[in-house]
């Protein structure tokens, strides 16, 4: 093992085990809390909130950020350096200062709907923040330049004279584009795809701060058992599941890339 | 012309260049050029990089637009057309094939663009393939191919749409040598058998002399000659062709009244030639493999151009072996002989005698 790999384990391994061992040490020593969690109509409505927040909020961004990315790749280097700073600029920020930014543009009296009200001149109060919508906007943004930068690799690394023999040959943009583009930057997209939505499967402040009572995910999930209800055998075994979750989506991916390389 | 049912183009078409000519911001790629290349011709775009070939080739595929003049193809404006819509095939040095794609995929690219019924597709995707040698590798993928395979699938991938007009641009620059004469050879028969019009792109002085109908040697971003193989190399019109083609011993000289040049106190007999005056400073050349060597005391009377020298160096280069002789009047002259055992080769420093008969010596120009 390298010593990366050591410093890691040393510093994630003893406090997994200590919420493993939390999840399993209720009064007894036993795996009641897993039982019940999963009998639990909250934590079955919370986990399919948690799949389709993190899975909608994945493919919006890899929307969004393939065109960025598409855009990116069709510029020269330098132009392209620059560029690629406005696109991390906001993946530097803390994450609880852009969703205060956010519930500042998108609140009832916010930034957006403050424009909409002067521009048609009456009172508009569009439920922009604190339910999915906000959610979706907190996500996306925060997601967007993780996708960005896999997406753009694989854009990159396609031969531009490959370009050039389709168009000699007579196609026209649209289809280089779904012939040539779509599929050859396939691996990079599969690959962001799955890595974002897993990130996202684990995301707690956003939908904390913008999003409504029906926007919890897991993670909030723990966070209540943790705070309000103060189980923590339960709490922990919540994470527990969600990291099981995680690791069940990533494995396959990390071995696919071993295969490839 | 073609003897292709289902690939020879049944028409060849002609290109003409008219006062073409690109520049890149304040530097010009191409000076204003006149070229037009004949039906069913194999012209080959031959110069160091950067002499303007590149450029020139890219303008007639439309991937750049030309600062000044025109480009017709059979006498139809062009100049402003898209590549899509030109009807040029091109074949590139590092392939360009799809790599998503199978080898059947790739050569039925072309067609599909052009929404050709899946039965036309299949036939001539079938007939493209067998055309290049590679029948029973439609399922491959590129990878699975080695480099000389590869690129015989961009040929097919060419050839299956009967282009107009067939560009190749270094197309066996990434091969070795011994492929690279193999797949020369392939060219050249599929030219013959399908007739199309090719241009080849090439820094290869020996491919450009072994496949070409014509040659056009491009330096400094325009034409340095254009001509026959023959002409490039037995008639070249300045030093540049004379040095860029072949191997070539040139010496300044001045015309005397006799039609002799006379070089260093040396005389020179040059074949008849009635375009230099008397007095005219000229460039001769004569090819080292023109140049005769032999005992001190040999060549019997009669020789022309004789010499006497001492051999500076030899290079044993397989088939030929280059002699460097420092003549006695101060000339170095190089000469080329059928290689023989290493002691049949003259000795460093062996007195030996060179000749060359009139008719080799060619005035390059003034």
């Amino acid at each position: 093992m390298s010593p990366a790999v050591l410093i890691a384990v040393a510093i994630v391994l003893p406090p997994l085990l200590r919420i493993i061992y939390t999840s399993v040490h209720g009064p007894a020593l036993s795996l009641t809390s897993y039982a019940e969690v999963v009998k639990s109509n909250l934590f079955r409505e919370t986990l399919r909130t948690t799949f389709i927040i993190a899975g909608s909020a994945s493919v919006l961004s890899l929307l969004l950020g393939f065109i960025v990315a598409l855009h990116l790749a069709r510029q020269p280097a330098q132009r392209r350096t620059a560029l690629m700073v406005l696109v991390l600029l906001p993946f530097w920020t803390s994450i609880l200062v852009k969703c205060f930014a956010f519930t500042i543009i998108l609140g009832r009296d916010g930034i957006i709907n403050s424009l909409l009200s002067w521009i048609f001149d009456t009172r508009i109060q569009l439920p922009l923040v604190l339910n999915r919508i906000g959610t979706l906007v907190g996500m996306t943004n925060y997601l967007i330049p993780l996708i960005v930068l896999p997406v753009l690799a694989s854009l990159l690394a396609i031969d531009s004279t490959i370009y050039r023999a389709a168009s000699i040959m007579g196609a026209k943009p649209a289809r280089i584009f779904w012939t040539v583009t779509v599929p050859m930057s396939l691996p990079g997209v599969f690959a962001g795809l799955l890595s974002i939505f897993v990130m996202s499967l684990g995301t707690f402040i956003i939908p904390a701060l913008l999003g409504g009572r029906r926007d919890q995910m897991l993670s909030n999930l723990v966070d209540f058992y943790n705070r309000q209800v103060l189980d923590w055998a339960k709490a922990s075994s919540i994470s527990i599941v969600l990291f099981g979750i995680a690791a069940a989506f990533i494995i396959p991916l990390i071995l696919w890339r071993r295969r490839k390389a | 012309m073609s003897d292709d049912p289902v690939l020879g183009s049944r028409i060849a078409h002609t290109i003409a260049l008219k006062g073409i000519s690109k520049m890149f911001g304040s530097v010009t790629a191409l000076h204003a050029t006149d070229l037009s290349v004949e039906k069913g011709e194999f012209l080959t775009l031959l110069g160091p990089s950067g002499s303007g070939k590149t450029t020139l080739l890219n303008l007639i595929a439309g991937a750049i637009g030309p600062t000044t003049g025109a480009i017709l193809l059979d006498g139809r404006d062009i100049t402003t057309m898209p590549p899509r819509e030109r009807g040029i095939g091109m074949v590139f040095q590092n392939y360009a094939l799809m790599p998503h794609m199978t080898v059947f995929e790739n050569v039925a690219y072309p067609l599909r663009v052009r929404r050709e019924p899946a039965k036309t597709i299949q036939v001539k995707v079938t007939a493209a393939l067998d055309r290049v040698g590679l029948r029973g590798f439609g399922d491959r993928k590129p990878r699975q191919l080695s480099g000389g395979q590869q690129q015989r699938v961009g040929i097919a991938r060419c050839i299956v749409y009967s282009p107009a007009i067939i560009m190749m641009d270094e197309p066996l620059g990434a091969l070795d040598k011994n492929l690279r004469e193999q797949m020369q050879g392939e060219i050249k028969r599929l030219h013959r058998e399908l007739g199309t019009t090719v241009i080849y792109v090439t820094h290869d002085q020996e491919e450009a002399l072994n496949m070409s109908d014509r040659i056009c040697l491009m330096n400094g971003g325009q034409i340095a000659q254009l001509g026959t193989p023959d002409e490039l190399y037995f008639r070249p019109r300045s030093r540049f062709v004379a040095e860029f083609i072949g191997e070539s011993n040139l010496f300044s000289g001045r015309m005397n009244s006799d039609g002799r040049i006379v070089i260093a106190e040396a005389q020179l007999i040059a074949g008849p030639d009635n375009r230099w005056t008397e007095g005219t400073e000229v460039l001769v050349m004569v090819r080292p493999e023109r140049v005769k060597i032999g005992h001190a005391d040999g060549f019997a009377k009669g020789h022309t151009n004789v010499l006497n020298g001492e051999v500076t160096s030899t290079s044993f280069i397989g088939g030929m072996t280059r002699v460097t002789v420092k003549a006695d009047n101060g000339l170095n002259i190089s000469a080329k002989m059928v290689s023989g055992h290493a002691e049949t080769r003259p000795e460093l420093g062996a007195r030996v005698r060179l000749c060359w008969s009139s008719s080799d010596v060619v005035v390059v120009g003034n």
